[in-house]
């Protein structure tokens, strides 16, 4: 293994572990005031939300534009989960229609 | 009722499973052609874990960029788990230190989600989140080595694979779903991604998107909290 290479990784997984580790440990022993609690139970949903949109309207090199596949793929995908809630059955059924959908 | 927090974890991580092959796959293919070597692919995929900027990292290296801006574009590419361990937090609290430790070391946007479509099982288990991400950190390991070993056997665009993780985020933002509130924080929070995302470069547009409608939401709600006593009196 080359030595820039360990540095990179050694480096890469300290600074990934801090932003883990810190607020785990501080908020797991402090009581939050009621405002940032409130903040945190959004914080899930808008996490995903911003992970999600970007997928279906973003190409690969980062140019804002439609996604076809991706947006049919998405929408079966959204009312399965919100019908079934099964995230085994989801990521399956998501995946069977991308495929399809590049045959078109 | 789950005797076993630790099985119950692993079994709810076989879709994270699912999505972490492939991309892990993809990335050992990736890292590989960089220049990287099958064991500096394996130990970064054990020590860093953190799949968006280890891709994001073997682009740079390709790019001839060397290791230490590259550790401070991770530092920034990964702050955004700052907000997923500090929501986790609130359902750990008697921890031990060394507890804390070995779960918020394998936290993932993945696992964070997984974990939060269902709270109350991990409310006071750690056994359960840590089988969870002790699965799917296997997974994320054993794809990337077998990328960087077998990858040019593999065709990792086919069969649908590249869907298998925006599959898997959409499913896990349908379950965040609990309430007409979080069903406009969601709208809200992806038109601000993608215009976070088109305006502001590199990976700022998650955390930005995801601060700015938290806060929108605490102040929906503070005014309605606000608005109630004064509807009463009236």
């Amino acid at each position: 293994m080359s030595q820039d290479i360990v540095l990179l990784i050694l480096g890469m997984a300290g600074v990934t572990f801090v932003s883990r580790f810190l607020p785990m440990v501080l908020l797991s022993r402090w009581t939050l005031p009621e405002k940032v609690r409130w903040g945190l139970e959004y914080i899930p949903v808008a996490v995903l939300s911003a992970i999600v949109f970007p997928i279906l309207f973003f190409d690969r090199k980062g140019a804002l534009t439609l996604q076809p596949q991706f947006l049919f793929a998405a929408l079966p995908v959204f009312i399965f989960a919100w019908k079934v809630k099964s995230i085994w059955g989801s990521v399956v059924l998501g995946m069977i229609v991308y495929w399809l959908l590049g045959f078109v | 009722m789950g005797s076993h927090p630790w099985r119950e974890g692993a079994k709810a991580a076989a879709p994270i499973v699912l999505g972490y092959l492939p991309v892990g796959v993809a990335f050992g293919v990736l890292a590989r052609r960089a220049g990287m070597a099958p064991s500096e692919v394996g130990l970064m995929s054990l020590l860093v874990y953190a799949g968006s900027s280890q891709f994001v990292a073997v682009e740079l290296i390709s790019e001839g960029i060397a290791w230490f801006p590259i550790v401070i574009t991770t530092f920034f590419v990964n702050l955004r788990h700052l907000l997923m361990s500090s929501t986790v937090s609130l359902f750990l609290k008697k921890e031990s230190l060394r507890t804390l430790t070995l779960v918020s070391a394998q936290l993932t946007d993945e696992s964070f989600a997984v974990a939060m479509s269902q709270p109350s099982k991990i409310q006071d288990r750690p056994g359960y989140v840590f089988g969870l991400q002790i699965i799917s950190h296997c997974a994320w390991i054993g794809g990337s080595v077998a990328g960087a070993l077998f990858g040019s056997l593999i065709d990792h665009e086919g069969y649908g694979l590249p869907f298998a993780l925006p599959g898997l985020f959409i499913c896990l933002l349908v379950l965040q779903i609990k309430s007409l509130d979080h069903f406009w924080m969601m709208i809200v929070a992806g038109i601000l991604s993608l215009v976070f995302k088109w305006l502001v470069p590199g990976n700022w547009y998650i955390i930005m998107a995801a601060l700015l409608t938290s806060g929108i939401g605490v102040a929906i709600k503070t005014r309605r909290a606000g608005d109630q006593p004064s509807k009463a009196k009236s």
